[in-house]
């Protein structure tokens, strides 16, 4: 009986749409071509709900009603059809979505999910709710680098949800993490949805991808912030790990040194290697381990050298352009004083960080440096672990360079404490916990940061970046021995199943938007919300709670492609920016993700959960998540630069 | 007439799985153009639109493959609630208003506009020319493996109204393929079942 209420009230409804669009034809005097275009607009709708493939809905109904408006004429209605195929078959910015898809398809077969999770797990072992914070990281990392919801939340639902339960979580908040978590690849770009947009609404991918990564973050840490909170405030929900749970077990060649998991791994490794007491454990074993130990310190040395040099180095050419930058930058302008360039840079503990930058010269100072100056030689990467900032000042008073920004020594300022507290609490377990993160959750952080540096940096276009990607997902999958012939069969196939459906619907909605122009629909829509005389934000919470209740009967490729071609160009009128605007959608698609009773999530996770776990077990655990979502809306709103600091940065 | 429209899916997915592999030679191309733009300073200006073609190609002749394995995009808020004769009745419908004479348009335009390419061997806008006519041909090649694809759907839906129930497809890869992520992570059955006791355990508790 259920069921039979559910369709009346769906037969309802489009009763009432079509009804409103009669109503609406009868009402006005003079039917006009506008009034057409918002009769196919309802027609649309129904047509959707009624559940026939929606771009070949688009497609028929676009082009039926083209031939309406071009008066009946035949040949102007088939160069309009095959103009819009054509238009979609040559657009530079959809070319991404099938190299994005492909890259999530062979992440996600690379199969590093489950070492991610438990790396996670152990290392985060101390926080409160550690699982389901750990659950959390492991779905956003993992949601980024494939951004298929589906499969994340599948794998979770194998994965994390036995973990949480045995450990005693509570069935709603640990469902609640694992569906939230997997929705956030929609989000965090590289993500197809923000293509989608940025076709649609002709807004540049770049800007959208460096806009969403702060919104995209700043929801997975109201997430983690949530988690922490409950298992802070309700213990019984989110019991911390039991002892045996966290053991994390020692290699055998580890042990036979002797070692206990709480042991100092510096000393003991190097006493092992030095005394040669254990001579049952090969060297090679040993610096194996000592290899590794040493990685941090040393790429951070590295990085350090490399970025010190980028910063400071001015060619000849731009030297002026580039000083006046950086002074203004770090806020040294004390005139052209020309101080003489510090020696004991070297001796200056970290902290100074202030006193380091007045010393080198500064402005005109560099510039009035004798060439001939020798640059101090730089310390070796031992000593640079250590005390790296002093350090990399030594090399500050050369010829030719300027001094380094503020933000250079406190990034690296950071860094360096980091690095140093990592060797300060690097015990046996922690380096096992250390040796799974590398073969896990630092390719992953590789693989999508780089993609996404290089696209936000200005270095690759998208399209670019996205076949790096898929090429990296095609190396990390062949790194964990899982490239077969069968997988890479698979993948493929599946990206082109994705990327007809994605792109077919863009086929359809070009045809059917033409038509929506050339019977003037657009123009009375304008008319008619110019005519309620809205505010700026009136317009903004009206149309985005009609996306939001959009996002219950539709998909969000439906609701882009057939609604923001109307939205977009409203957007003027209000002085809202289309980036803004893309941002506060794709948070908004978001929720849409997690709202009952249509969460595809929900029923991703009931298909392999245990069968005494119910749907409504897991819709009442999505709902606070649903809440943290409007509030990272209402953030975003209130605060724009969450979302547009880092466009109007680079970009400007 | 069952082993008639297996044959009709079959077409028009090895037509799918062939250009399928677009895939590859996109990632392979443009990683490639990147490798010799950067590393070797020998940029390619054909390299721009011979992606474009890739992609093209890639998506529009999956339409059919799509469309035989039930792919493309449905709003499905109702539809599923349906029975499988409403289901089939709403489709027929709509296949004939909607997709036959989408479809037949785009075929048809489609033919005329890549034989006006071909007729002034049309080339792409750029320093080292493509043709471009052998691209838009890909446009009825597409629309009339989507009108057999879709003639063959709406046997299956006539089937269905008789019948009661749909008729079967063959399997395809599946983006969530619970069974194949089962053993990814080596979950068993079992595994789940055992975790049920624990959820029982739990709820009694209370």
């Amino acid at each position: 009986m259920k069921i039979r209420k559910e369709l009346w009230f769906g037969l309802g409804f489009m009763a009432l749409i079509v009804g409103g669009a009669i109503a609406m034809l009868v009402s006005v005097e003079t039917v006009t071509n506008g009034h057409l275009g918002l009769l196919m607009l309802s027609l649309v709708v129904v047509a959707i709900m009624l559940g026939f493939p929606t771009a070949f809905t688009l497609m028929g109904m676009g082009m039926i009603f083209t031939w309406f408006a071009y008066e009946r004429n035949t040949t102007h209605t088939l160069d309009l059809m095959v103009q819009s195929a054509y238009k979609t078959m040559s657009n530079d910015v959809l070319i991404a979505v099938p190299l994005f898809v492909f890259m999530g398809y062979l992440v996600e077969r690379a199969n590093l999910i489950e070492t991610l999770f438990k790396s996670l797990h152990l290392a985060m072992a101390r926080l409160p709710g550690a699982l389901a914070v750990a659950t959390l990281v492991t779905c956003t990392i993992f949601a980024t680098a494939t951004g298929i919801v589906g499969a994340v939340v599948t794998l979770m639902g194998l994965l994390a949800l036995p973990a949480m339960l045995r450990a005693g979580y509570s069935i709603p908040l640990a469902a609640g993490a694992i569906t939230a978590g997997g929705c956030l690849g929609i989000l965090i770009p590289p993500s197809v949805l923000l293509i989608v947009y940025g076709a649609t609404a002709g807004v540049s991918v770049v800007q959208l991808y460096a806009g969403a990564f702060f919104p995209g973050l700043m929801l997975a840490s109201l997430y983690v912030l949530y988690v922490i909170l409950v298992a802070k405030l309700k213990p019984a929900w989110a019991p911390p790990l039991s002892a045996a749970d966290r053991v994390v077990p020692l290699p055998l060649l580890t042990q036979r040194t002797g070692a206990t998991a709480q042991t100092h791994v510096l000393p003991k490794l190097i006493a092992t290697l030095k005394g040669r007491r254990n001579a049952d454990v090969p060297v090679g074993h040993l610096l194996r381990q000592l290899a590794i130990v040493a990685l941090p310190g040393l790429l951070f040395a590295l990085v350090a050298i490399i970025s010190y040099r980028a910063v400071t180095t001015v060619d000849a050419a731009a030297q002026y352009d580039i000083q006046e930058i950086g002074a203004s930058r770090t806020a040294v302008s004390e005139g052209g004083l020309a101080e003489p360039p510090a020696s004991g840079g070297l001796e200056e503990p970290p902290s100074s960080d202030g006193g380091g930058l007045q010393e080198p010269p500064s402005e005109s100072g560099a510039l009035a440096a004798p060439p001939g100056a020798t640059p101090d030689a730089a310390p070796p990467p031992s000593a640079n672990a250590s005390a790296p900032a002093p350090a990399a000042a030594a090399e500050a008073s050369a010829a030719g360079t300027r001094p380094a920004p503020t933000w250079w020594w406190v990034v690296f300022a950071v860094l360096g404490a980091i690095v140093t507290l990592f060797y300060l609490f690097l015990s046996f377990a922690r380096l096992e916990i250390f040796k799974m993160l590398l073969a896990s959750f630092f390719p992953l952080m590789l693989l999508i940061l780089s993609v996404l540096g290089s696209i936000v940096l200005g270095l690759a276009t998208p399209t670019e970046a996205a076949a790096m990607g898929a090429l990296g997902g095609f190396l990390l999958a062949a790194a964990y021995r899982r490239l077969t012939l069968g997988v890479l069969k698979e993948s493929v196939f599946l990206t082109a199943k994705t990327s007809a459906m994605v792109c077919w619907l863009f086929v359809g909605s070009a045809i059917f938007s033409a038509a929506f122009a050339l019977l003037g629909g657009q123009a009375l829509v304008e008319e008619w919300v110019l005519g309620m005389n809205l505010s700026k934000v009136q317009f903004l919470v009206l149309s985005q709670v009609i996306i939001f209740l959009l996002g219950w009967p539709l998909e969000w490729t439906e609701i882009i492609v057939i609604f923001m071609p109307i939205f977009i160009p409203l957007l003027d009128n209000f002085g809202v920016d289309p980036l803004f605007f893309g941002l506060l959608v794709a948070l908004n698609l978001q929720t849409a993700f997690l709202s009952p009773p249509v969460a595809m999530a929900a029923f991703y996770l009931k298909g392999v959960s245990p069968p005494h776990v119910t749907l409504n077990q897991i819709f009442l655990g999505m709902l606070p998540f649903m809440g943290i979502q409007v509030l990272a809306i209402v953030l975003l709103y209130i605060w724009p630069q969450i979302g547009l600091w880092l466009p109007q940065l680079l970009y400007k | 007439m069952q082993s008639f429209l297996l044959a009709i899916d079959r077409f028009s997915t090895w037509i799918g799985k062939t250009f399928a592999w677009c895939a590859v030679l996109l990632t392979l191309l443009i990683s490639w153009e990147v490798f010799s733009r950067y590393a070797l300073n020998t940029p390619h200006a054909w390299v721009l639109d011979a992606q474009i073609m890739l992609y093209g190609t890639l998506f529009m002749t999956a339409g059919a493959y799509t469309l035989s394995k039930n792919g493309h995009v449905r709003g499905d808020v109702l539809y599923g609630f349906f029975r499988p004769r409403t289901q089939a009745i709403f489709d027929l419908a709509l296949y004939i208003l909607f997709f036959l004479p989408g479809i037949v348009a785009l075929t048809w335009a489609g033919w005329i506009y890549a034989g006006e390419s071909l007729a002034i061997r049309e080339q792409t806008f750029s320093a080292d020319p493509l043709p471009l006519y052998p691209f838009k041909y890909i446009i009825p090649l597409a629309g009339v493996t989507l009108l057999i694809q879709g003639v063959a759907e709406i046997i299956r839906c006539v089937q269905c109204i008789q019948r009661g129930a749909w008729p079967s497809r063959e399997d395809d890869v599946e983006e969530v393929d619970v069974a194949k992520l089962k053993e990814m992570v080596n979950v068993q059955d079992a595994d789940i079942q055992a975790l049920d006791a624990v959820v029982v355990a739990k709820e009694g508790a209370k």
